[in-house]
């Protein structure tokens, strides 16, 4: 900070002197991830006289008030305009973004493998827990108790481990969730956010779980409830 | 006796079991995958490197091979300090850029790289024949598909375009000589290859540039010994060894071996978790039966044994049905990364190596043999009598 630079578009060209006034953290933007070039900020006319630009841009940056004006504004600019052509920041995101999204689709199909893999943990889970306790179920059906209310009792029972479950899996998914962003952010010095966890993700999450657990538990009472108690007592 | 044993107890519950070896394919498929991830792209990235023999290349200062626009500039001179050094026997210039060629109906854009075709190691001719002339160029096949050209026609190409006059400039008459696989670029490119003095021609410029330089060294020459040379002879340049480059991937693509490391790290313990938690209710259910074996002088050390190998039985088996699956969704998942922007075609982000597998296996059946271990511990320190007794009144 405060040091003098003498910058050049090339080795071998003209120079000019600039003080280093400020350093910048880098703005959320997706295609700046990950690439390491050196940059520097510089007055427009500066830059222009520095690179031999004339009064050139690349491109303008263009406030509207609101979308029905930015729909207007487009459609004069695109109308009137000869040799450049205005887009809309969300289109121009989406295709800076080509990166993230082949991540986002990475994800998804990582967390269907996840997902299954869950589900047949869960089954079995609840397979073992229900089928451990073959003799109770045996022992509740001689005593009278019908087989619909051992099968209810079970389910409420998966529900209830279910439910406790997804609480505790959206809260270390929460804390999982700020850590990454932590860490990426480090690693990368960039703001953007890397998870989110919104209110869709975890209805989702939690509806899964839930059906799952609740299924499973259905799954293993009913072949529990189905064989005669005293088989399950192996007479 | 022993096995017997083992396959009577799995199969007794066989609907059980069936569900456990599921439950640990799929787990033993996403390790798999994930350690088919950690090494795969780096390995991928180093035979990509490696495959033309070029042992350094050279980039501006502070940049990698074509991250930027920046140049290098009097690559000329840079050339003949190259040349001078009895280590490096090929120097091989490469200028990236954009063409524009003109057709009836609009132009096409394309990339365009110069090279010297005496020493280039950038494509593979699939078709026609190599650069001979000044006028003449190779292409990828899509660049045919989009332009309608053959080999053997004129093409009118561009080096810039003004949009603001709708110009073309720099244009030159050149000749489709033959079509190439370009082993740098991503899938499906629309790409052109050109002598370098043509394109700089065609983009107007003077002070001769190049965007890379790739060194192939004479063979027992030291790479660390040569960057370090270049790097004190040529300041202004950047000088990277496979060894660096591997290590700017890993450092840009952190990322998956970070996630390969957790999500693989994930998969081991559910799978873990999965076979402790149905060996040790098998052995719940088979309490008495044990301490039956234990009263009638069956050794603890061969129930132990038999504990430890119905886990590793059920690792194993959904191990080998695991890698199957992993093989698969590897695949899959490979045909979804291929597809980031500007990602050379040749890079596998899941590069199967037998290595993996053994790795893989080696990891699980560790687990198979740790998840019996509680319970084979349950089973064998349980009092006999007071076992028996419990048994017989429940």
């Amino acid at each position: 900070m405060g040091d003098r630079l003498v910058v050049r578009a090339s080795p071998t060209g003209l120079g000019d002197t600039v003080v280093v006034g400020a350093i910048v953290r880098r703005s959320a933007d997706p295609s700046e991830v990950a690439r390491g070039e050196y940059r520097v900020l510089m007055h427009l006319d500066q830059l222009q006289s520095l690179i031999g630009y004339g009064d050139r841009v690349d491109r303008f940056a263009v406030a509207t008030a609101g979308a029905a004006a930015t729909d207007r504004a487009l459609a004069r600019i695109n109308d009137a305009a000869f040799g450049f052509q205005a887009y809309r920041s969300r289109d121009i995101a989406v295709e800076t973004s080509q990166t993230f999204l082949v991540v986002s689709r990475f994800h998804r199909a990582i967390g269907v493998i996840t997902i299954v893999a869950s589900a047949v943990f869960l089954l079995c889970i609840m397979l073992l827990k229900v089928d451990e306790r073959r003799r109770d179920v045996a022992a509740l059906r001689l005593m009278g108790i019908s087989s619909a209310t051992v099968l209810k009792a079970i389910v409420l029972e998966a529900t209830l481990v279910a439910t406790a479950g997804s609480v505790l899996g959206v809260g270390i998914g929460v804390a999982a969730s700020a850590l990454v962003n932590a860490h990426y952010r480090g690693v990368y010095r960039t703001p953007l956010a890397f998870t989110i966890v919104t209110p869709d993700v975890v209805a989702f999450a939690v509806a899964l779980s839930l059906g799952l657990g609740v299924a499973a538990g259905f799954f293993a009472a009913r072949r529990l409830t189905r064989v005669h108690p005293l088989v399950l007592f192996g007479r | 006796m022993l096995l017997t044993l083992v396959r009577a107890s799995l199969w007794r519950r066989r609907s059980r079991t069936a569900l456990a070896v599921i439950g640990v394919a799929v787990s033993a498929a996403l390790l798999l995958d994930m350690v088919m991830l950690s090494s795969g792209m780096r390995e991928s990235f180093r035979s990509l490197l490696e495959s033309r023999g070029f042992a350094l290349r050279l980039a501006p200062k502070g940049t990698l091979p074509f991250d930027t626009e920046a140049t290098i500039d009097s690559a000329d001179a840079v050339m003949a300090q190259l040349r001078a050094n009895p280590d490096i026997v090929t120097v091989s210039p490469v200028l990236g850029g954009q063409v524009h060629v003109a057709l009836g109906r609009g132009t096409v854009a394309a990339v365009a790289i110069g090279i010297d075709p005496a020493v280039q190691g950038d494509y593979d001719l699939r078709a026609g024949h190599d650069i001979q002339r000044a006028d003449q160029m190779v292409v990828s096949d899509q660049f045919l598909a989009a332009t309608g050209a053959r080999v053997g026609d004129t093409l009118r190409v561009a080096g810039g375009y003004d949009a603001q006059m709708r110009l073309l400039i720099g244009e030159r008459r050149l000749v489709v000589a033959g079509t190439a696989h370009f082993v740098y670029m991503p899938a499906n490119p629309r790409v052109v290859a050109l002598p370098i003095a043509t394109l700089r021609a065609m983009r107007q410029t003077v002070d001769d540039p190049v965007s890379l330089f790739m060194l192939r060294l004479r063979p027992g020459a030291d790479p660390a010994t040569v960057q370090r040379w270049v790097a004190r002879a040529i300041p202004r340049v950047t000088v990277i060894s496979t060894a660096t480059a591997l290590r700017q991937v890993d450092e840009r693509l952190s990322y998956f071996r970070q996630l390969a490391f957790i999500l693989g790290s994930v998969s081991l313990t559910v799978g873990l978790l999965l076979v402790t938690t149905l060996v040790t209710v098998s052995v719940n259910e088979r309490l008495g039966e044990i301490a039956v074996m234990r009263a009638i002088g069956i050794a603890t050390r061969s129930i132990v044994l038999q504990v430890l190998v119905e886990g590793t039985a059920i690792m194993l088996a959904g191990s080998v049905l695991g890698l199957g699956l992993g093989l698969v969704t590897a695949r899959y998942l490979n045909g979804i990364l291929s597809s980031f922007p500007g990602l050379p075609a040749a890079i596998d982000f899941f590069l199967f190596q037998p290595r993996d597998a053994w790795v893989s296996l080696g990891l699980l059946g560790v687990c198979g043999v740790l998840a019996g271990v509680y319970p084979a511990w349950r089973g064998a320190s349980l009092p006999i009598a007071t076992t028996l007794r419990e048994e017989a009144v429940a």
